[in-house]
């Protein structure tokens, strides 16, 4: 009896492995540093889910804003942040840093 | 810098002043003083900092996304507060004052404490900066004045004559604002990826673009969002039903229990 619970706990976490494995989202990196984004233009894939992990690099804090993407999000400085976009139909979508708009400025093309 | 700063502080202002002049038109209405708003600036001014000092902290939960779903619970208890406030309001004509008060209050402390540690967090960046910070400060006292100024608007449009038209479209206002509450919560928990994304269903942004002065006041009012998607259209419905059927409903039903 106990080696059957053993067996099945076993089987549930293979097949929660293998799900969240085949459930895995894209991830992509973007850094701030000195008011700017990098990489500027970022290529993702349209019609899915897109992981975005934002690294701000400054000591001051930026908010990533984008109306086109429907995302807003604070990032203080020197610290790391996640923001999930899409799925997105194919194009390209404008991103700004709200606290340092001049010169953070990122688009994002879905293909 | 100037401009930048008016625009931000504008925009955080805005959304806050909006609520509390509409529930401070409907206090109005309903003849209670207005002191309670004095309160809930200084609770939600509290509130907005000790969420901006530990903004950090707040932000790592959840696997970086602590940020959205403490701004998401925020925007749910607003709604159900001004939920609660519109049950009583429509129910009971002449009593339980001091709660409808207490959850205007409330509703007003959380919008603040949002809205204010995002100003907090925005000046945080410029503290020892002493060429910009200036024009930083400026920017922000003209927007948080353009902010202030329009809710003054808003209120003393909303109190004058006629004052059961008035009423009327105060009390759509604040449904509108709930509406606008909730379908933001949904917004920020697909962000987190706690609820399911899907793509939009409309996107009426060369209609009237979202960054447009018009497109701006019409979000910190309304929640106007160009591109919606069926979950956010949903809370909406929901928001306004919240506030605009429930009440009538639960008036109903007390006044049915009260008859037998």
């Amino acid at each position: 009896m106990k080696y059957l619970y053993i067996k099945l706990i076993s089987y549930f976490l293979f097949y929660l492995c293998v799900t969240s494995a085949h459930a895995a989202t894209p991830e992509f990196r973007i850094e701030i540093k000195d008011h700017l984004f990098f990489p500027a233009e970022l290529t993702v894939p349209a019609n899915t889910k897109v992981k975005l992990r934002i690294f701000n690099l400054d000591p001051t804090p930026e908010e990533f804003e984008s109306y086109e993407l429907n995302r807003e999000k604070v990032i203080v400085g020197n610290s790391q942040t996640v923001i999930f976009i899409g799925p997105l139909l194919p194009g390209d979508y404008p991103y700004f840093g709200e606290f340092n708009p001049k010169t953070a400025q990122g688009i994002i093309h879905a293909e | 810098m100037l401009l930048s700063s008016v625009v931000l502080i504008l925009r955080e202002v805005l959304e806050g002043a909006l609520l509390m002049s509409v529930l401070l038109a409907l206090s109005w209405h309903q003849g209670y003083r207005l002191r309670w708003a004095l309160a809930s600036l200084f609770v939600g001014a509290v509130g907005a900092v000790l969420y901006a000092a530990e903004f950090k902290t707040i932000s790592s939960w959840f696997d970086y996304v602590g940020q959205e779903v403490v701004n998401a619970s925020l925007s749910l208890l607003i709604v159900l507060f001004l939920t609660l406030f519109s049950l009583f309001y429509t129910a009971y004509k002449d009593r339980y004052d001091r709660q409808k008060i207490v959850f205007m209050s409330i509703a007003v402390a959380l919008t603040i404490i949002r809205e204010g540690s995002e100003i907090l967090l925005y000046l945080s960046g410029f503290t020892g900066k002493d060429d910009v910070l200036p024009s930083v400060a400026l920017g922000g006292i003209i927007g948080a004045g353009i902010g202030m100024s329009v809710g003054a608007l808003l209120y003393y449009s909303l109190i004058d004559f006629m004052s059961a038209y008035t009423r009327r479209v105060a009390y759509m206002l604040l449904a509108l604002f709930s509406a606008a509450m909730l379908s933001d919560a949904v917004t920020m928990l697909t962000q987190a990826d706690w609820l399911p994304a899907r793509h939009y269903l409309w996107d009426s942004s060369s209609w009237l673009a979202e960054d447009s002065l018009m497109g701006q006041l019409l979000y910190a009012l309304l929640g106007y969002e160009a591109t919606p998607t069926a979950l956010q259209l949903a809370a909406y419905i929901c928001g306004l039903l919240l506030v605009l059927v429930l009440p009538s409903l639960y008036k109903k039903g007390v006044a049915s229990d009260a008859s037998n």
